[in-house]
């Protein structure tokens, strides 16, 4: 209960006070063994410590079988740990311990499943949603409230309510899983590849949508992926595993510095590292700032430190075609980018012929 | 007679629709040459997935034709004709038949009505392209999601179809599978006999195409080189794609006037083969 | 955790076993079953239990691995053995044996007491020895067994072909549905409901929500699955070659003798005694 109160005090305070976050959630040596005892034994976790804080947008980030599902699955209790010990909110899960009435911290920490067909299996989306507040001792008549909640949170409407999960599409049916997790109103959302098998726009959208949850309800999110990429903008931090044990953790800007071990986890490395480095290559000043995180805010930094060496190498130049293209788009319909982009095909053909 | 014809598909006015609903393409025409690499791309539900089963006669059109080699692709003669078409899917677990990596690729294989001999040599040799050789008396439970699909690939190519269909292969793969993928799947293309089709949302897959096909409500929405279906952002938001981090860059540097092509298609990461436009983003692979 | 179902997988040791033909064993299964029903005395059994002992030793699996295979079993032994305990008693007691003791409607008898133990004894053993099976054979293994087996009775050749590929299949995929069952009961778990954690009628309830899902993605698979067959060039009754022949060693053709043995001998016993 002191959990809940101490949250509403470190909300007001915001994210600048960030250093001075309540850690909500603490891994001490932590391993765990799947089937521990019998022949077919597996360990999917070595020595694992982890700190997270209230409130963070933290990326896991790994390749296949390097544990990062296991790691959400100890969290909510759903696994108790083989060794060491995790302490999740007010509750600590050790080895062996009897799991009686995890539901005070089940609710409280949500997790939503890779496939968005395991959590629908009611026949209408309003019941699947009613399911997790139901079971959490919510009455009817708040469980409805949550679900319609949670509905518009994950931005669909209530229209959808009525409709039977198998029938939406897609992206539909991953957002309204994700919702069934947040009916409950946990405060930590852990989520496992919720990305995967979604185009890039709807991608984009649902990942603006759990940055939303985090900077304006102040939920901690916890999300799994193997594009660093696709969550490099939104994420305070990261976790990196590889093969059962943490490699990384940290926030963008230290992960520049490990560009080449990504490789070797397994991950690629995410196109604004690799880009980033290709520019500090020419324009060493880069170095000292920190990542930009999106292609805006990059072409500003790298624009201004092209103009602040103006004159200097021969890799830069100002290009006054293109400038002209900019400055003076035909009129009617086509926009300013599009122009640039008839530039741009231009330059592929370019490109085509410097070959060698 | 097919040696004339270097057509190795061909749709003639394609309708098609799952019974008694609604239309899931139409009057879909295309021609795609021998050794062409075609991506072929659109929102969820715009038929992408449907129109790869047609070509191996998984699905009959309502109207229209589907020629293989210039052949028609009629009911007496699909059987033939599909062992000259090989599918890899999206998820590996659900096309592994075999016990065994080694009896999966078996599988296909004991279809043709191989000799044992040959059999195991085509087993071997494409066990070694894909680098499963240490994995073939491996059950699939022990294998990750990468292995698994790379013993996919060579399950089909085993098969030697002349035209290989991915279809979302990649999606349910982590980076470094990714990664080994597309560069099987260029790897293919260079050798150039392979005609490829691959279903897929990935950027770098599209890029890595010769041809991307759009689809939109089933229609053809567009049918353009990367470079161009890249640069067109109204195409783009109707295929349900954000333009890649480093295309998007560019473009911002274009707008604040700033040139990249020295910088960010650095000649080092250039690809050898010159057919290809989109030479400079496709050298972030490598 | 809930035990796991350990039956059912092939422990890789490489022992002498695991090289044995699989007609083989699954017809040494057959009789070594005959000779457990056959035989209703101490020594019979005795004798099964020492072969299959040397049996198991011989497969190099730990026996403590046997033992967990009994462990989802553990209820309906004791059932078995309750069962058989008063059962026996009451058809003993006409026969003037021994009583132990009487309590109320109650009897137990030393002869009730045997018959349970017997009872046990086989169960035990069939379940043991149907676990070396699976433990030496893998499940393609088997199921070319029974096809190999099955194809001499069947006059047209499909028959034998579309079981084992159902079996196949089966033994695929019955696995990764169990797996998926698992994965939602997980899900539904997060969600506040605890499978481990209630009464019978809630568990009966929550089981009957999986149907749904569980079916759904058993014919998403099923459909992915015959795609994949066919866009492979299966068909059914279409020519096909073998990769894998079946090999018939000399060996195959002694453990096949030594099991026919069995039931022969149980039979005798049965007969004369």
């Amino acid at each position: 209960m002191n959990g809940m109160s101490l949250t509403d005090g470190q909300h007001e305070k915001g994210r600048a006070a960030g250093h001075e976050r309540e850690t909500i959630i603490e891994l001490r040596n932590v391993d765990y063994t799947y089937q521990a005892g019998s022949p077919f034994a597996a360990a999917a976790l070595h020595d694992v410590n982890l700190k997270i804080q209230r409130g963070t947008l933290i990326g896991i980030a790994g390749g296949t079988g390097c544990g990062k599902s296991t790691l959400l699955q100890l969290l909510n209790g759903l696994l108790l740990p083989t060794g060491g010990s995790v302490r999740v909110l007010d509750h600590t899960l050790l080895p062996g311990m009897k799991k009686l009435r995890l539901n005070a911290l089940r609710r409280r920490v949500g997790l939503s499943f890779q496939f968005p067909e395991q959590h629908l299996f009611e026949d209408t989306v309003e019941k699947d949603l009613m399911f997790g507040p139901l079971n959490f001792g919510f009455t009817r008549e708040e469980a409805r409230t949550k679900a319609a909640e949670a509905l518009r949170s994950m931005g669909l409407g209530d229209e959808l309510l009525n409709r039977h999960p198998l029938s939406l599409s897609g992206g539909q049916m991953r957002k309204v899983a994700i919702a069934t997790v947040l009916a409950a109103g946990p405060e930590v959302l852990m989520l496992d590849e919720p990305t995967a098998t979604l185009d890039s726009a709807a991608r984009r959208e649902l990942i603006a949508l759990l940055a939303r949850l985090c900077r304006e309800e102040g939920r901690t999110i916890l999300m799994v992926t193997h594009r660093i990429e696709e969550l490099l903008e939104a994420a305070d931090e990261w976790v990196v595993m590889n093969e059962g044990r943490i490699v990384f953790q940290g926030d963008a800007d230290e992960l520049v510095d490990r560009t080449n071990e990504l490789r070797e986890w397994g991950l690629a490395v995410p196109e604004q590292l690799r880009c980033w480095e290709e520019w500090t290559a020419r324009l060493p000043q880069l170095a000292a700032l920190p990542l930009p995180r999106t292609p805006e805010a990059m072409a500003r930094v790298i624009a201004e430190a092209v103009r602040g060496s103006a004159g200097a190498p021969d890799a830069v130049r100002v290009s006054a075609p293109e400038s002209i293209h900019r400055s003076a788009p035909a009129p009617g319909s086509e926009s300013p980018s599009e122009a640039v982009n008839e530039a741009r095909s231009g330059e592929w053909e370019h490109d085509l012929c410097a070959t060698n | 007679m097919e040696r004339e014809c270097t057509a190795a598909v061909e749709l003639r006015g394609i309708d098609f629709a799952y019974e008694q609903e609604q239309a899931v393409l139409r009057e879909i025409n295309l021609h795609v040459d021998r050794g062409e690499w075609v991506a072929i791309v659109g929102e969820s539900g715009c038929g992408k997935s449907t129109l790869v089963r047609l070509l191996n006669a998984l699905l009959t059109p309502q109207a229209g034709q589907v020629l293989l080699f210039g052949e028609e692709l009629t009911v007496h003669n699909a059987p033939l004709l599909r062992s000259r078409i090989g599918m890899v899917f999206q998820n590996p677990d659900n096309q592994f038949i075999g016990e065994s990596v080694e009896e999966d690729i078996a599988f296909g294989l004991e279809g043709l009505c191989l000799e044992r001999g040959e059999m195991e040599r085509r087993i071997a040799s494409y066990a070694q392209l894909l680098d499963i050789t240490s994995l073939l008396h491996k059950h699939p439970g022990e294998l990750s999601g990468g292995q698994k699909q790379r013993c996919a690939v060579a399950a089909c190519l085993a098969m030697e179809p002349e035209i290989v269909v991915f279809d979302e292969s990649t999606s349910m793969q982590d980076e470094r599978s990714r990664r080994e993928l597309l560069d099987m799947m260029d790897h293919m293309r260079r050798q150039g006999k392979y005609t490829i089709f691959s279903v897929t949302h990935d950027a770098d897959e599209m890029l890595a195409a010769d041809r991307i096909l759009a689809l939109k409500d089933g229609r053809v929405r567009g049918d353009r080189s990367p470079a161009a279906f890249f640069a067109d952002e109204a195409l783009l938001r109707d295929c349900g794609i954000t333009l890649p981090f480093r295309l998007k860059l560019e473009q911002e540097l274009n707008l604040l006037g700033i040139a990249t092509e020295d910088v960010a298609g650095g000649a080092a990461r250039k690809r050898k083969h010159p057919s290809n436009h989109a030479t400079a983003e496709r050298g972030q692979r490598t | 955790m809930r035990d796991k179902l350990i039956i059912g997988r092939m422990i890789p040791t490489g022992s002498r076993v695991h090289g044995l033909d699989p007609r083989a064993k699954i017809t040494a299964m057959l009789l070594f079953t005959a000779a457990l029903i056959l035989s209703n005395g101490w020594p019979q059994l005795l004798v099964l239990a020492a072969l299959s002992l040397i049996v198991l030793l011989a497969t190099r699996v730990p026996l403590k691995t046997y033992l967990r295979t009994l462990r989802p079993m553990r209820w309906l032994i004791l059932f078995v053995f309750l069962f058989q305990l008063l059962a026996g008693a009451g058809t003993e007691a006409a026969a003037g044996d021994g009583f132990l003791w009487t309590l109320g409607p109650i009897t137990l008898s030393a002869a009730g007491l045997s018959a349970a133990l017997l009872a046990v004894m086989r169960m035990v053993l069939l379940i043991v020895f149907t676990a070396m099976l699976t433990f030496t054979t893998t499940p393609s293994m088997l199921s070319r067994g029974i096809e190999g087996l099955i194809k001499p009775i069947s006059r047209r050749g499909t028959g034998a072909e579309r079981f084992s590929l159902m079996m196949r299949l089966a033994l695929r995929f019955i696995p990764a549905l169990l797996e998926e069952a698992q994965t939602i009961l997980k899900a539904q778990a997060a969600r506040g409901a605890d499978y481990e954690e209630m009464n019978l009628k809630e568990k009966a309830r929550l089981l009957m929500s999986l149907l749904v899902p569980v079916t759904v993605g058993a014919f998403r698979r099923a459909e992915e699955l015959t795609t994949s067959l066919e866009a492979r060039g299966y068909r059914i009754g279409a020519p096909r070659t073998s990769y894998r022949q079946l090999i018939w060693r000399r060996a195959d053709t002694w453990f096949t003798v030594l099991f026919a043995l069995l039931p022969v001998g149980a039979l005798l016993v049965r007969l004369t005694v």
